[in-house]
């Protein structure tokens, strides 16, 4: 089970757009048509190979829900990838995307990826946001952009695949500092040239707090 | 400073107290008023010398001017670390070393947290002192925090967690090589039950950082640390899925196994034995493990990780500390107890288990020592639980497992010079100890539990008596030795295994009713009236063993058929008696611990009563039972009727006949709804232009008849009295198709609901034929 690369991502949007059925449809390759609400954060992971490398996914799909926002911004610093989610058939969610980016941006360090996705690509009758504005959208910002479904599993494995691709070609341009693992990305056990310790240095004694 | 100094120096008594408030007072004013750095830190100082004694008097009055120290004077780091250290006093509950604690001490560090806190902010910057590199300023801050999570657990996790980066800020105290810093009991307490901050924790690498320091700190030979550390390994992990899943996908689990390789040397070169902490924590490590695998667990989780453990080899490592020496009891117990969750329910597992051998002259199984100690009364209690435990998860949904155990027991695989687990758990069965009798019955139960096969095989057993009588089979030495009376564990013992056993095998049943004492026996038990509490289960269980044999029984033996044994059944005991010691079964305290879980976690022999399997039977066949018996006609509860079914089937495809056929019938309905509503506006339309044309028509007439106009004259009055005539008849008709009108919207409004009306609707349409031909005419009139 080793891997060269380990990235973190984690999977953000409105409520009820599909990021957990992303996440299962990724990882265990199944939909689970029943909305079930996710309670602040789970976990999945998943390897996949880029350029005859392998890279581990460590991938947190968080809680949609207004309520929960103060614990999912605590993950928006320590990710390398986010995949920033909305549903084609709801033009809310698409509205409420600006909102979400600048709480990423605000939160999270200056080089995360993001993949800006539209969801649910199977309902083309219901659907409410073209996907020109969906691409005009991340053009503006810088995104990446690209609609599924996590139902089909249309465009499903490219949009996790091509986050890290984007992350992979940061790390080989030397933008991400690698051995920063407060970034999101971990070099894999056998490819860590040096084994750097906790070792932080500082001399504090042991006579706090005797004074009178 | 001279006045306090005369204070803390003074004698006890109320004096002190009283000045002792007067000083505090002062104290606070000075902090407050003074400009100068030197003499407001002089104060604080002072007030934190005084903070344990007048624990009340600075919490009540100092409070508030303290946090503006903490605001205003932040680059202090002296006056911070006096005014935390006094912040500490006041919340903390444990008793001070010098004073002989006041009753109302620990409440009022509780209140006093809770004013603390109520403003959040002030959360908000204690956590911002630990940027602050400095000693001073981050130890008293770890310990007020630490102190305020202990108080008010909840309150602070949920202030933490809004906290921007709260939860980062106290991560990074891992990274402290200060150990008094890095000690993780805040870390501790501020995990400890809560799910969300126990993810954000481990998505802070925490697994990483607190094995690397575990390794650091020279694994299960190391101090307290390492203990610290395991304690906050399983908080983050207990009942939390999404970070066990976090765990094994970061392959944490592989880097467990290096601390449970043994050092041989260790035991060796220590003459006591293990050291206490080496215990301590050996048993966290296992218990580690254990959150991984719980039998809690979703079931898809446990399984992945029991697939981890044994290709990592550390289900190799966990069986050999089983077999190694100088283990302490304790940790062994803990071993057996691991070992077993790591192979409960898991194939490849339990084979891996099977095949370890003891080293032993000869070797034997594992689990055939494993065994020997579980009959051996000598053995300690928990031991023998954990062997229990070990030998059900090996069975555990495994049918060649119980086939292998079954077969020992079987006169062709016997092999007269070597032990065989078979061999014990007869032996166990049968002999003095009544333990070992419900370790044994309890051990067969889950050999034969859920697999039809092994319970016939089990029929074959035949046990050799004393020389000269010939041998009886194990199914009747079980009910010879509960007749024979016996300690309760013993008997409960045996009506479990004969519960287990007949249930959904007739075969055992018609072998079982084929003697003809037992079922007089089990009436006789369930009739008794006398009962103390363990009575009232034997007579319970006996019942629910009688229920079996009626439930399962093919009506192949002739005095104890179906109805005959419900005949029985309702005579001599009484369908009411019958039920009430039936339910006192499922009421008794013992029966709802032993159904929480598989885990064996008794802590003395008494306890001993009843077996998880044997409860999740029993409530799988309580009801069927109960209605068995009391069912009036056929017995046989247990199949449906079919043609009940089938008559249910025929209603359900009328309804659904008829359901469609009212649905077309309401769309006809609608329709026919939507054309007469049609019909009436447009008939609505036609009355208004009649009723204006005539109205024109009338103004035409009053003025022809004012001016009388030039022209034939003569034939005009004969005209207008024709046209008034032909007028009258018009109005006439105008009122006749008002009144239709009027007919046709109450038709309109009825259609909905009415059945037919496809006639009505029909004679509408000739009526407006009329009424256009009237139209057509007095347009004509109009025109002339």
């Amino acid at each position: 089970m080793s891997y060269a690369y380990l990235f973190k991502y984690i999977i953000i949007g409105d409520t009820g757009v599909g990021k957990s059925c992303l996440l299962l449809q990724f990882t265990d390759k199944r939909f689970q048509p029943v909305h079930d609400l996710t309670i602040g954060v789970e976990f999945g992971a998943r390897m996949i190979t880029i350029d005859g490398k392998q890279i581990k996914l460590q991938i947190w799909d968080t809680a949609g829900q207004e309520s929960f926002r103060s614990i999912t911004r605590s993950y928006y610093r320590g990710a390398a990838g986010a995949l920033l989610v909305y549903d084609i058939t709801r033009r809310d969610t698409f509205n409420h995307l600006t909102t979400w980016l600048e709480d990423a941006r605000q939160h999270s360090n200056s080089n995360m990826v993001i993949m800006l996705i539209g969801n649910k690509s199977d309902l083309e009758a219901r659907r409410e946001v073209k996907k020109e504005e969906g691409e005009a959208f991340a053009r503006e910002h810088g995104l990446i952009f690209m609609e599924t479904s996590a139902k089909t599993a249309a465009n499903v494995e490219e949009a996790f695949i091509n986050t890290a691709k984007e992350i992979y070609q940061k790390i080989q341009d030397g933008v991400f500092d690698i051995n920063n693992e407060a970034n999101g990305i971990k070099i894999g056990p056998q490819h860590s040239p040096t084994n750097q310790g906790l070792n932080v240095g500082g001399s504090g004694g042991n006579q706090g707090g005797n004074c009178c | 400073m001279d006045y306090f100094r005369n204070i803390l120096g003074a004698p006890q008594g109320e004096m002190q107290a009283t000045s002792g408030a007067d000083t505090v007072e002062r104290l606070c004013e000075r902090v407050s008023s003074s400009t100068l750095l030197d003499d407001r830190r002089d104060a604080v100082r002072a007030l934190k010398a005084l903070s344990k004694k007048f624990r009340l008097e600075v919490g009540t009055q100092a409070m508030d001017i303290l946090i503006n120290v903490l605001e205003q004077d932040r680059n202090d780091a002296e006056i911070i670390s006096y005014a935390l250290d006094t912040f500490y006093h006041v919340m903390s509950n444990e008793p001070s070393d010098d004073d002989d604690s006041t009753p109302m001490n620990s409440s009022l560090g509780c209140e006093f947290t809770e004013i603390f806190i109520k403003r959040s902010e002030n959360v908000t910057l204690l956590l911002t002192f630990l940027e602050e590199y400095d000693f001073h300023v981050r130890w008293p801050t770890v310990k007020l925090l630490t102190v305020l999570l202990s108080n008010k657990q909840k309150e602070l996790q949920e202030i933490i967690l809004v906290v921007p980066m709260g939860v980062s800020r106290l991560m990074d105290l891992l990274s402290d090589s200060r150990e008094i810093i890095r000690n993780d009991a805040l870390l501790n307490q501020l995990t400890k039950g809560h799910g969300n901050i126990q993810k954000i924790v481990a998505f802070e690498n925490a697994f990483e950082r607190i094995i690397d320091i575990i390794k650091e700190e020279g694994a299960t030979d190391g101090g307290i640390v390492v203990e610290d550390c395991l304690l906050l390994l399983q908080n983050l992990l207990r009942n939390n899925t999404s970070n066990q899943n976090f765990f094994k996908e970061g392959s944490y689990i592989q880097k467990l196994k290096p601390f449970f390789i043994i050092d041989d040397e260790y035991a060796a070169s220590r003459q006591g034995g293990w050291s206490a902490q080496k215990v301590t924590n050996m048993h966290l490590m296992l218990q580690l493990v254990r959150t991984l695998v719980s039998p809690n667990n979703p079931q898809n989780q446990t399984v992945a990780c029991q697939k981890v453990m044994n290709h990592c080899g550390l289900l190799q490592d966990l069986c050999s500390i089983l077999m190694a020496t100088g283990v302490p009891a304790d940790v062994l117990t803990e071993t057996i107890n691991t070992v077993s969750e790591v192979i409960r329910g898991s194939q490849p597992n339990q084979e891996y288990f099977a095949s370890v051998l003891a080293p032993s002259n000869p070797p034997r199984p594992a689990i055939v020592v494993l065994l020997m100690s579980m009959v051996n009364e000598k053995q300690p209690f928990v031991l023998r639980c954990a062997v229990l435990y070990c030998f059900q998860s090996f069975l555990y949904k495994n049918e060649v497992s119980q086939s292998q155990i079954i077969q020992t027991l079987l006169p062709t695989a016997a092999d007269a010079n070597s032990i065989t687990a078979g061999q014990l758990l007869c032996g166990g069965l049968f002999n003095v100890d009544p333990l070992s009798n419900w370790f044994s019955a309890v051990a067969l139960l889950h050999a034969i539990v859920e697999n039809p096969t092994q319970k016939e095989q089990l029929l074959r057993v035949q046990l050799a008596t004393s020389l000269g009588n010939p041998p009886v089979s194990l199914l009747q030495q079980c009910c010879n030795m509960l007749s024979q009376g016996g300690k309760v564990q013993t008997k409960i013992a045996l009506l479990m295994i004969l519960c287990g056993w007949l249930a959904d095998c007739p075969i055992a049943v018609s072998h079982f009713l084929s003697n003809t004492a037992n079922v007089p026996y089990l009436i006789s038990q369930v009739s008794s009236s006398e009962a103390d509490d363990h009575e009232v289960i034997v007579q319970g269980l006996c019942a629910f063993l009688l229920g079996i044999c009626m439930l399962y029984n093919n009506d192949t033996t002739e005095a104890f058929t179906k109805s005959a044994l419900k005949q029985v059944i309702q005579n001599r005991i009484g369908l009411e008696s019958f039920t009430d010691k039936l339910i006192q079964v499922a009421q008794n305290e013992n029966y709802t611990r032993a159904a929480k879980k598989p885990h064996l976690y008794h802590k003395h022999p008494n306890e001993i009563v009843f077996d998880y399997e044997f409860t999740r039977l029993f409530k799988m066949l309580e009801n069927e039972v109960l209605k068995a018996v009391s069912g009036t006609g056929s017995v046989n509860g247990r199949l449906p009727g079919g043609p009940g079914i089938e008559h249910y089937k025929t209603l359900l495809k009328e309804q659904e006949d008829q359901v469609l056929a009212l649905r077309r019938n309401l769309e006809e309905m609608q329709a026919f709804s939507s054309s007469s509503e049609k019909t009436v506006a447009e008939l609505t339309v036609q009355v208004q232009q009649l009723k204006d044309q005539n109205a024109l028509l009338k103004a035409q007439k009053a003025t022809q008849g004012t001016p009388p106009p030039a022209g034939p004259n003569s034939s005009s009055g004969e005209e207008v009295e024709a046209l008034r005539r032909e007028l009258d008849a018009m109005r006439l008709q105008l009122k006749d198709k008002d009144a239709q009108l009027v007919s046709m919207s109450s038709i309109k409004n009825n259609a909905d609901a009415t059945e037919s009306p496809s006639s009505q609707h029909n004679g509408s349409s000739p009526e407006l034929d009329h009424h256009v031909s009237d139209n057509v005419r007095l347009q004509e009139l109009e025109r002339s």
